[in-house]
């Protein structure tokens, strides 16, 4: 153990004493936030692009005569019947685009080509489709001489806010988007986390075999407490990092809060009324993003996610660490890398679809007891609450796993560490669990 | 004139082997007088050896790595393993050093049965170097002499020791991709001994080092050896072997071919022949010698080489060298290990 100590605290300290990683620790979270902000100022320009587009059109149907003038900032001008005279007029830059709506009847909506010079933007594209087939549908109900407001009425805005109750009657607000959004934003870390850090220890494996160090240390420690040691010095890094990252942005929470006053804070907490008095004075109305995320089982996601992460990652980089260990150089390991991140990515997939879909369901259940994807699929699930029961299961499945897989790949990585040469095929890699000393 | 003997070192471990050949007798006849067998009852082994291995084995597929390899490496002495490349040196260094396990076969280390624990007694210098290029000198020597068991604040002690004696103190907290490759190189030994081994295994371990750097390892060597380490070589640079190694070990195949003090075997192999020198032709017309071969030297000297069928006529053929006039060498003509080496092998196949 003491053996596994020394490796361990090698491969932590030269790590983080490294330049790269602590900037990378500092600055992680700031440029998050900057790449976010880009981000969403992109977005928000984009949606709000209010400067005036000229547009020609023509019209096969005949239908638009006439009615087609000014949306938004889409000023309509009909087009020439010469047809390349109106594909110069884009081309020169005279008209933003040509649109031509070839559909007679009007029955579908997708008959209409768009000529531009540069791709129109789904935001864009959205508008102008609901926008056509809005007149359409409107015409065709006043066609059968249905007044206006009759057509307004029959189709109301709904939104609605959603409300969890307990079995004590208490009641808070809640946000399925939120919820999807808190969850996959904490299993994308325990997915980047596993590969950036997979690849570490992978990395560490061949940089030991083809610096022949690996000879040298396997005299004197054995290969499995070497591989152990690393796996865990990589795991404490990234736990380190991590641990800095929460750390830095929860200091700037508080800073900002203190700047911007803390009463959406005490809003919230009065918010989680017990029932009883007036119905209306108890549900809470305000459907604020805010208290949705006040009213998340924080403790509950945190801790999932801290065993899902911990566990998730010694399963995967044990796999790379035998990797890393079977073959001579970097440039081989795609082969085997692929194969290893498709469970990952299997449960992004059903983490998009079922869980999404329903949390608590049957696909969702299975996927986040399988091992290879529970890291994620059940990390996705936390914020709906998941079954103790299951969670115990899952934890159990995933631990016995690695302590399988952690025995399979340290045998591989014994083999191979002393093998150089040809990259191993899958079926050596089978051999060597089973090879003895 | 001038007679050729033996150099310092080799002259040296002649008288030490000796030694060991008499303990050795020692040993064999009380254990005979008692009627005990000779390897099983420690107490009567007076003759300690640091490593034995008895009829190791090891096969990589159809290849046998080791075929039944038996020898012993007398404590506190300096043993070459030679044998060309894929002869299977590293396979037997391999199960030494416990990296790997014999298939059969037993090795034992000062006597026990080869434990991990034994590994850390050891320190192993690969063939192919290597030290981790992002850490520093003194981190190295530290991480090194952690994983061999010992304690911290001694290893620094230790390491401080050795980079002051290398005149490399300043170096300490440099990065290794900092370095020269001979400085790599020196650090690569200190990474090797910090732990104070008491069997050191050299694999190769000039290949690399430029003349100077060389003479200082093989002293530093030499002074190990003589605080007591025993020291294994694994090389096929025979010029080292000669000045260095006491006893030594050929094998080609994963089979042992000869073994032995390196003293003796030059002995064994040698095939009565005597060499004469001198500064000029010589005919040789009227002394009943006739020398086998002739050879120029670029420093002016002419070697003849004699055979004789019965060693006792040498005196004779002295004589007979010094009346030809303007001798200035003679020697007997020990084979060097280089062509007992090369003999062997090339025989073997």
């Amino acid at each position: 153990m003491k053996k596994v100590w020394v490796i361990l605290k090698r491969e932590y300290l030269t790590r983080v004493k490294n330049k790269t990683f602590i900037w990378m620790t500092i600055l992680g979270p700031v440029l998050i936030a900057v790449f976010y902000g880009a981000i969403f100022l992109v977005a928000a320009r984009d949606a709000g692009d209010k400067t005036p587009k000229n547009i020609l059109y023509s019209d096969e149907s005949g239908f638009f005569r006439g009615r087609l003038d000014t949306i938004m900032n889409f000023h309509f001008t009909p087009a020439m019947v010469n047809e390349s005279e109106n594909l110069k007029k884009v081309s020169s830059g005279e008209f933003n685009a040509y649109m031509i709506i070839e559909d007679h009847d009007l029955s579908r909506i997708d008959s209409v080509k768009w000529v531009s010079r540069k791709t129109m933007s789904i935001l864009q594209q959205e508008k102008v489709s609901s926008w056509l087939s809005d007149k359409v549908y409107m015409s065709r109900l006043q066609g059968l001489g249905i007044r206006q407001g009759v057509i307004d009425s029959l189709r109301p805005k709904t939104s609605i806010s959603t409300i969890e109750i307990d079995e004590s009657g208490l009641m808070k607000n809640s946000s399925s988007g939120l919820k999807s959004g808190v969850g996959m934003a904490a299993a994308f870390i325990i997915y980047l986390f596993i590969f950036l850090y997979g690849s570490m220890v992978m990395r560490s494996a061949i940089e030991e075999k083809t610096s022949r160090i690996v000879e040298v240390i396997v005299s004197s420690v054995k290969p499995f407490q070497m591989m152990l040691g690393k796996i865990l010095g990589v795991a404490l890094v990234g736990l380190t990092q991590f641990a800095t990252w929460v750390l830095l942005s929860m200091i700037l929470i508080i800073s900002i809060t203190t700047i911007f006053g803390s009463n959406v804070l005490s809003q919230a907490q009065t918010q989680n009324l017990p029932v009883g008095g007036p119905m209306k004075q108890q549900i809470p109305m305000e459907n604020d993003m805010f208290m949705a995320f006040y009213n998340l089982p924080h403790l509950e996601i945190v801790l999932i996610f801290l065993v899902f992460f911990l566990l998730g990652f010694l399963l995967y980089s044990s796999m790379f660490a035998a990797i890393g260990a079977a073959v001579s150089q970097e440039t081989d390991v795609q082969q085997f890398m692929f194969p290893i991140s498709l469970p990952l990515i299997f449960g992004f997939v059903i983490a998009q679809t079922s869980v999404f879909q329903d949390p608590n369901g049957p696909m969702a259940t299975i996927f986040s007891l399988i091992p290879f994807t529970s890291p994620i699929v059940m990390v996705v699930r936390s914020p709906f609450g998941v079954p103790p029961i299951e969670l115990m299961l899952s934890i159990s499945l995933l631990l016995l796993t690695f302590i399988i897989f952690v025995w399979m790949t340290g045998r591989i990585y014994r083999v191979g560490i002393l093998m150089y040469g040809k990259k191993p095929t899958w079926k050596q890699l089978g051999k060597w669990i089973f090879m003895k000393n | 004139m001038q007679i050729i003997t033996n150099n310092r070192i080799l002259g040296y471990s002649a008288t030490r082997s000796l030694g060991y050949s008499f303990t050795r007798l020692l040993g064999y006849s009380v254990t005979r007088l008692l009627h005990l067998p000779v390897p099983t009852f420690p107490y009567f082994r007076l003759v300690a050896y640091i490593l034995e291995a008895e009829n190791l084995v090891k096969t990589f597929g159809t290849t046998k790595a080791a075929d039944h390899i038996s020898l012993q490496i007398p404590e506190q002495s300096i043993y070459g393993l030679l044998g060309p490349n894929g002869a299977g040196k590293t396979t037997f260094i391999r199960m030494a050093t416990t990296i790997t396990q014999p298939d059969s076969g037993i090795i034992k280390f000062k006597g026990q049965r080869l434990h991990e624990e034994h590994a850390l007694h050891m320190g192993y210098m690969p063939e192919e170097r290597g030290l981790y290029k992002k850490m520093s000198v003194i981190d190295q020597l530290l991480f090194f002499a952690e994983i061999k068991g010992m304690k911290r604040s001694l290893a620094k002690e230790e390491a401080v020791k050795w980079l002051t004696r290398l005149d490399m103190k300043s170096w300490a907290g440099k990065k290794l991709e900092e370095l020269s490759k001979g400085m790599a190189q020196k650090v690569q030994f200190l990474c090797t001994i910090i732990h104070r081994p008491e069997f050191i295994i050299l694999d190769e371990p000039f290949s690399g080092f430029d003349p100077v750097n060389a003479d200082l390892i093989k002293d530093l060597i030499l002074e190990l050896h003589t605080q007591g380490a025993s020291i294994l070589f694994s090389t096929h640079r025979m010029d080292n072997v000669e000045e260095l190694c006491e006893f030594l070990c050929i094998i080609n195949h994963g089979k042992m071919v000869l073994n032995g003090e390196s003293g003796n075997i030059r002995r064994r192999m040698f095939k009565n022949q005597y060499q004469a020198g001198y500064l000029e032709d010589k005919n040789f017309s009227n002394n009943g010698f006739e020398p086998i071969s002739t050879e120029r030297l670029q420093d002016g000297r002419v070697i003849y080489t004699f055979y004789l069928e019965d060693n006792k006529d040498r005196e004779r053929l002295l004589q007979s060298c010094v009346a030809e006039g303007g001798l200035v060498l003679f020697t007997e003509d020990l084979p060097t290990i280089h062509q007992i080496f090369v003999d062997t092998v090339t025989a073997e196949s």
